[in-house]
C-alpha cells in the first residue's frame, strides 16, 4: 500500500508529500497553514523550500519530517505511510532518518558540543564510546574539533548553529530537514553555513531548507516557493 | 543525557536549588520526626514491658498497672490459684500507694523535707521494677529509695525514712520507719515521682490494705503460649483483668492515640509541602525548556525517556533535601526529647522519639516517591504539549 505512492527507498527516494493540507485550531478559528502541497525528496537532493512569513514552509517540513501529520493527503518516508504510524515509531523513525536543524538551534545549554551530538546517539543506545567516537568524527567535518568540551554558552551563534547541524548528522541521516537555518545568523556565517550545507550535499546528504535567505537558496540544487500553503515550483 | 543537563542545570542555579534542598530537607525531617513521634511511645513503653520478662499482667478490671490506685482483694489465695496453672513459672505481686517520704533524722538544722512519692510494695528478692544501685534489697523494715530520691533528700545507706500514708487531703495517716537498704534504678520513675521499694508486706500493713495488691506479674514457662496461660487465668477470678504485654500496649496506643493524629496530621502536611515545593520548582524549570524538550521530541527521543530524565532531576533534588532532613531529623528529636523528658505522667525511660531506621526510612522513601511524582507531573504535560504548537512559539 505504501510502496505505490512513495517508494520504498530502493528507487533513491525518501519521502514524498501529496496534496498535503493542515489545518491548525486556534480558538474557534480553523486555520488552513497548507492547502495542498507536493514535495518529493530524493537521495542527493537539495531542495530548498522559499516563501514569505507564515506561507507555510516550516508546517511542510515538519509534515516531511513525521514531527506532524497532515490533515489529508499523505506523507510516505521511504516507502512508509507517515499517518499510518504510531507516535512512538514515527519518533523513532525521526531518530534514525531524519536529521533536524532548527533556527534557535535548541542544543542543551548545560552539555558541551560533544555531548550534544552524542544526545540522539544516546537515545539509539549507541554505546558510550563508539557514539563518543562518532560525535568526534560529525564536529570535526562541521569544523568544530577544538570546540568539543565547549558549552553553548561559550560558542557564537555560527559555532552553535554548525554544533547543531552536526547533531542532525550524527545519526547519519537519510536526510537533514533545516527550518531557518541561517535566520539568527550575521551575513558572513550564513555564507558559511550554506557552504558547510553544500559540501553535506556533495558527499551525499539529502537536504531540505526552509529559508527567506534568497542567497541560501539559490545555493540549493533544487527550490520550491511556498505561497498561500500551496507549493510551487 | 538529559538528566545530564538537568543535574548540571541544578548546579548552575546554586540559590534555587539550595532553597529547595533546605525546603525539602525541612520537610523531610519533620515527616520523619512525626513518623518517630507516631510510633515511638508505644514501642518505647512495650520494650519497657517486655525488658521485665513477665509475660502477663493482673490488674482489676478496667485498669492498668499503675493506672489507678485500685487492689485486688484476698490476693493471697487468688495467688495460689495462679501459680498452679499450668504453664505459670512466677507470680511477683505489686502494691503502688502514695506515701510521703522524709529522712527520719530531719537535717542537721531540725528542719524535715518531705517528698510525695510513690511506694511499691514487693516480695522480698523481687527486684522486676528496680535495679539496685548499691546495698542490697530491702528485708523487712527496711527500703530502697530511688536513687534521684536519696540524694534530693541527702540520705545515705544505713539511714531511716519516714514514710506515711495519705488517709485524706493534706492529711497523713499511718507511718512507719524504715532504713535505707540500698538505692535503686527504677523502671517505671517519672521525673517527679521517684518511687521507694518496701516489702509487700510492710506497706500492706502501713496502708491498711491486708492481703490486696495493685497487681501482679506472671512469667510464663518457656514454650507456653502466654494467651492460652491468660486464658487459664482469666477464668480462676472475677473482677479482675489477665492482659498479655500486646494487650497492655494497644491499651496505650488508645490512651496515646492523639499523639498519632497529630503525628499523621503533621507528617501528611509536610510530605504535601514538600511535593508542592518539588512541583512548582519542577514545573517553572521545565517551562523554562519548553523549546529544548519539543527539539528534543521532534530529533525522535522517546517521550518516556524526556520525561525520566526530567523526573531524575526532582529526585535528585528529594535525596539529596531528604538525606540532609534525615540528619536534622535526628538531631531535632533529640532536642524535642529532652524538652519532654519531664513530661508528667510518664516513665523517664520512656522515649517521645524511638530513633527507628524503619521511621528515617519510610520518611526518606515517602519524600523521594512524592517529589518524583510532583515532578512526574510537570514533566508529563510539558511532554504531551504538540511538538509542533511548541516549535512555533519558539521558533519566530
Amino acid at each position: 500500500m505504501s510502496g505505490e505512492a512513495g517508494g520504498r527507498g530502493d528507487d533513491g527516494i525518501i519521502v514524498v508529500a501529496r496534496d498535503v493540507t493542515r489545518d491548525y485550531r486556534q480558538g474557534r478559528t480553523v486555520v488552513r497553514a497548507l492547502r495542498g502541497a507536493d514535495v518529493t525528496v530524493a537521495k542527493g537532493d537539495f531542495l530548498a523550500v522559499t516563501g514569505p512569513s507564515g506561507s507555510g514552509k516550516s508546517t511542510l517540513l515538519h509534515l516531511l519530517g513525521g514531527v506532524d501529520l497532515p490533515t489529508s493527503g499523505s506523507v510516505h518516508f521511504l516507502g512508509r505511510n507517515l499517518a499510518a504510524m504510531s507516535v512512538e515509531a514515527r519518533a523513532a523513525l525521526r531518530l534514525r532518518q531524519v536529521g533536524l536543524v532548527f533556527q534557535r538551534f535548541h542544543l542543551l545549554p548545560m552539555l558541551t558540543a560533544i555531548e550534544n551530538v552524542e544526545l540522539p546517539l544516546a537515545a539509539m543506545r549507541v554505546s558510550r564510546r563508539e557514539r563518543r567516537e562518532r560525535a568526534a568524527a560529525v564536529l570535526e567535518r562541521v569544523g568544530l574539533a577544538d570546540r568539543l568540551r565547549h558549552r553553548p554558552g561559550e560558542l557564537s551563534g555560527g559555532q552553535c548553529q554548525r554544533v547543531a547541524i552536526a547533531r542532525a548528522l550524527a545519526n547519519d541521516p537519510a536526510v537533514v530537514l533545516a527550518d531557518e537555518p541561517t535566520g539568527e545568523l550575521d551575513r558572513t556565517t550564513s555564507r558559511r553555513v550554506l557552504a558547510l550545507f553544500q559540501e553535506l550535499n556533495t558527499a551525499g546528504t539529502a537536504l531540505v531548507v526552509a529559508t527567506h535567505d534568497l542567497e541560501l537558496a539559490a545555493g540549493a540544487r533544487r527550490r520550491i516557493e511556498v505561497v498561500d500553503g500551496r507549493t510551487r515550483p | 543525557m538529559l538528566a545530564r543537563n538537568s543535574i548540571r542545570e541544578l548546579r548552575h542555579r546554586p540559590l534555587r536549588t539550595l532553597l529547595t534542598v533546605a525546603g525539602v530537607a525541612v520537610s523531610t525531617a519533620m515527616l520523619a520526626d512525626m513518623l518517630m513521634l507516631g510510633g515511638g511511645i508505644q514501642q518505647s513503653f512495650g520494650d519497657l514491658l517486655e525488658s521485665r520478662g513477665y509475660e502477663l499482667r493482673v490488674s482489676p478490671s478496667g485498669t492498668i498497672p499503675f493506672d489507678t490506685e485500685a487492689t485486688i482483694p484476698g490476693f493471697a489465695r487468688l495467688r495460689d490459684s495462679i501459680a498452679g496453672v499450668a504453664g505459670v513459672e512466677r507470680v511477683a505481686p505489686v502494691l503502688a500507694m502514695s506515701v510521703s517520704v522524709e529522712v527520719e533524722d530531719g537535717g542537721g538544722d531540725g528542719s524535715r523535707d518531705s517528698r510525695r512519692t510513690l511506694a511499691l510494695g514487693l516480695d522480698p528478692g523481687n527486684r522486676s521494677l528496680y535495679g539496685l544501685v548499691d546495698g542490697d534489697a530491702p528485708g523487712m523494715g527496711e527500703a530502697v529509695p530511688d536513687s534521684r530520691l536519696a540524694g534530693e533528700l541527702g540520705v545515705r545507706l544505713g539511714g531511716r525514712l519516714r514514710l506515711a500514708t495519705a488517709s485524706g487531703f493534706g492529711t497523713w495517716g499511718r507511718t512507719a520507719s524504715v532504713r535505707v537498704a540500698g538505692t535503686g534504678d527504677f523502671v517505671f520513675a517519672t521525673a517527679r515521682d521517684m518511687p521507694v521499694a518496701v516489702p509487700l508486706g510492710d506497706l500492706q500493713a502501713l496502708s491498711e490494705l491486708e492481703d490486696q495488691v495493685s497487681f501482679a506479674m506472671i512469667r510464663v514457662r518457656a514454650g507456653y503460649d502466654p494467651e492460652v496461660v491468660r486464658d487459664a487465668i482469666a477464668v480462676l477470678a472475677s473482677r479482675v483483668e489477665v492482659v498479655t504485654l500486646a494487650g497492655i500496649s494497644e491499651k496505650l496506643d488508645e490512651r496515646l492515640s492523639y499523639f498519632r493524629q497529630l503525628a499523621v496530621i503533621l507528617g501528611s502536611v509536610s510530605l504535601f509541602v514538600a511535593a508542592l515545593l518539588i512541583g512548582t520548582i519542577t514545573a517553572v524549570s521545565v517551562s523554562e525548556r519548553l523549546g529544548v524538550i519539543a527539539a528534543v521530541r521532534a530529533i525522535g527521543v522517546a517521550r518516556r525517556r524526556i520525561v525520566g530524565d526530567l523526573t531524575a532531576e526532582s529526585v535528585v533534588l528529594c535525596v539529596v533535601g531528604g538525606g540532609i532532613g534525615i540528619g536534622l531529623a535526628v538531631v531535632v528529636a533529640g532536642y524535642l526529647e529532652s524538652i519532654l523528658a519531664d513530661f508528667p505522667g510518664l516513665p523517664v525511660a520512656v522515649r517521645f522519639f524511638v530513633l527507628r531506621p524503619e521511621s528515617l526510612a519510610t520518611a526518606y522513601g515517602l519524600v523521594i516517591a512524592s517529589g518524583a511524582v510532583a515532578g512526574l507531573v510537570p514533566a508529563l504535560r510539558a511532554t504531551g504539549l504538540e511538538v509542533t504548537t511548541l516549535l512555533h512559539r519558539e521558533e519566530p
